[in-house]
């Protein structure tokens, strides 16, 4: 019996001293040049396979949206800027420097064949642990992430010359213009994409707040808070100029008062015969997507304000019925825009 | 501390020096005179018979300790067990079930409709024949020497209306019109209360009823009855332009203004009121101003977002523009 404890005691030892040595030593080579041996391998990939199968979400929680061309463009958008580097754009070959990584990242017509939108939401939100995948940027938001699955589940029989379709090029005046035009538009309407906000109805403080916000990431979503770090600080305000300054098409008069129960909204959002504070965003002209959206998360308590005045939000929303919602985003959305001042 | 100060002062409106304000027996008013009446009525009698009661009992085992006769006994316990209660039980019965409709006789003319809400009183006055509410908040007053119709509801959770001084409670229900009138008949200042828990603040949930001579109360209602006035001075014109940019204007209104809400209480003639934020902070511009930064530091939970984030310049200029409102 002692025998035996003290053979298990100085396995154990031994065992310690070699793991340590293994570490602190540098022993394990880490190069991404040697592959795993296939069993590792086979264990490795297998536990990632299994793992998103066990945990994706309800296949029922898959959004009916799916298929609106404005989140497959809106996707296709933030996917050009903050996934094709790695997974590459349908028809087009994936870099020397990215075939390296080990794990090699899957090309992305690959992953969008092999996975179904429910799983492709959980590793977009998630990223996968020691792959070089990351999670999405955004804490508290995963709908926006349906974007992006949105794109991904188009791209099986998608050509170059399809993708370039989704995403529109002008020229980059002001510097960085042309980034946010890929979802926004240069004249900021998004080519009417309902997903994607006006910008053109906005005055430049509220816009620059908003960037900053984004920029910081005091304002969640995964593709605004990725947007607005990939342009440089310095041309934020610019950008934002550029957009408060483009035509909205508003109306000749100010819009006629709405119907009774409108004033919690009008007070800060407009119509409104008073001058407003100009941090508070103008929704008339709106689209109802995005608004029913943004109130949606309000009530909802999963959008963090990032400004005092969006605080004021909280209280406002926080007993909108469903219903409510549709109704307020339907009649802003069918306002003209606000005229400028 | 804020909240502390908000307390203390309640408690001090309520302590004993003001004890007269909120008693069921300090009766200022006929209703309350009827409850106040039945308390000392049902006490009194209630002293009697425990006197009765106990006497007998120490007479019969102390004083005269011997065995009763049979007959004595049985008329005992059926003539004071079962007779005598019988008796007395119905006609407190027939004199309560003759009273009670009391609490309800048609008023004189004027109508008070007060709907409870999270955590205040919405008061409007209809007075005879009137197309229209006059609306006012947390506060209600009364003319002296009339029967005003009071009619009660709610907004989303049940409380009561309970002014001691002048009547008895009645609850109020989401849904659901109830209704009693009132006849004071002492004028001055007495509180209300709700009575019934109804969430985070029901202890602040408070509101002065003042009670006027005839002529001053028309006086007061024309002047409720009249719009805004424009802002006095320059302080007070950058107080309402602060007003009307930051959003106050979506929940309340103030008539003779583009603010026309009414998801918070009317504020036309704010100033007139005698206390803030239903009967929990004085009616004062420093009471004013912490109230609009921080709602819930005075009562938790209030559904009024807090403008903390406006400078204390805009607040002081908001809070005497809300103070001038008289």
């Amino acid at each position: 019996m002692r025998q035996v404890i003290l053979t298990l005691a100085a396995l154990a030892v031994l065992g310690a001293v070699a793991g340590a040595a293994t570490i602190g030593l540098g022993l394990f080579n880490v190069s991404a040049r040697i592959d795993h041996l296939p069993p590792v391998h086979w264990a490795l990939h297998t536990t990632f396979e299994q793992n998103v199968r066990l945990r994706a979400p309800d296949p029922a929680a898959v959004p009916a949206t799916l298929e609106d061309p404005g989140m497959i463009r809106l996707g296709a958008g933030h996917y050009d800027s903050a996934c094709r580097f790695c997974h590459a754009a349908p028809g087009e070959a994936q870099s020397a420097t990215v075939r390296a990584m080990n794990p090699v990242p899957p090309h992305i017509t690959e992953a969008a064949a092999k996975w179904q939108p429910h799983h492709l939401h959980w590793i977009i939100d998630n990223g996968v642990k020691m792959s070089g995948m990351p999670h999405w940027p955004s804490r508290a938001r995963d709908d926006d992430v349906w974007a992006v699955v949105a794109f991904l589940a188009q791209v099986p029989g998608m050509t170059a010359q399809d993708y370039d379709g989704l995403l529109p090029r002008v020229a980059d005046r002001p510097a960085g213009l042309a980034y946010c035009a890929t979802c926004h538009g240069a004249d900021g309407r998004g080519g009417g994409n309902p997903h994607v906000p006006r910008l053109d109805i906005q005055g430049a403080p509220y816009l620059e707040a908003a960037l900053e916000a984004y920029r910081q990431g005091r304002r969640d979503s995964g593709i605004m808070h990725h947007a607005a770090r990939a342009v440089e600080p310095a041309l934020l305000p610019g950008l934002a100029a550029h957009f408060a300054s483009r035509d909205p098409g508003a109306a000749p008069a100010p819009a006629p008062p709405g119907p009774p129960g409108t004033e919690a909204c009008r007070a800060c959002h407009g119509p409104w015969p008073e001058p407003r504070n100009p941090l508070f965003p103008e929704l008339a002209g709106q689209h109802a997507a995005y608004t029913a959206t943004q109130l949606r998360l309000w009530r909802d308590g999963l959008r963090a304000a990032s400004t005092p005045q969006e605080a004021l939000m909280k209280k406002a929303a926080h007993a909108l019925e469903d219903a409510d919602i549709d109704a307020i985003a339907a009649w802003y959305a069918a306002l003209p825009a606000a005229p400028d001042g | 501390m804020r909240r502390a100060a908000g307390v203390l002062w309640a408690m001090l409106l309520s302590g004993p020096a003001a004890a007269a304000r909120q008693s069921v027996i300090h009766p200022a008013g006929e209703d309350a005179a009827l409850v106040a009446g039945l308390f000392w009525w049902l006490l009194g009698g209630a002293v009697l018979l425990w006197l009765l009661m106990n006497g007998l009992f120490l007479y019969l085992t102390r004083l005269n300790p011997v065995p009763l006769s049979r007959r004595l006994a049985e008329m005992l316990i059926i003539g004071g067990g079962v007779l005598l209660p019988t008796v007395v039980l119905a006609v407190l019965l027939g004199v309560t079930l003759q009273k009670i409709p009391m609490h309800m006789r048609p008023g004189d003319g004027l109508r008070v409709h007060v709907t409870g809400e999270e955590w205040w009183w919405r008061v409007e006055y209809w007075p005879e024949g009137a197309d229209a509410p006059i609306v006012s908040a947390n506060e209600i007053r009364l003319p002296a020497g009339q029967r005003t119709d009071v009619t009660l509801g709610s907004a989303r959770v049940i409380h009561s209306f309970w002014i001691p001084a002048l009547g008895g409670k009645l609850d109020m229900f989401p849904g659901r019109e109830t209704r009693m009138s009132l006849l004071p008949q002492i004028p001055g200042t007495y509180r209300g209360q709700c009575a019934e828990f109804c969430g985070l603040s029901h202890a602040l949930m408070a509101f002065e009823a003042v009670v006027m001579e005839p002529a001053d109360f028309q006086a007061w209602l024309t002047a409720q009855a009249a719009p805004a006035l424009p802002p006095a001075d320059a302080r007070a014109a950058r107080g309402r332009a602060v007003f009307f940019a930051e959003g106050c204007g979506g929940c309340h209104a103030i008539r003779g203004t583009a603010a026309t809400a009414g998801a918070g209480p009317d504020l036309t003639h704010l100033g007139s009121r005698t206390t803030l934020a239903s009967a929990t902070l004085p009616m004062t511009e420093a009471a004013l101003a912490e109230w609009i930064a921080d709602p819930e530091s005075a009562k938790p939970g209030a559904l009024m977002p807090g403008y903390g984030h406006l400078s204390g310049a805009e607040l002081g200029d908001l809070a005497h523009y809300l103070k001038g409102l008289r």
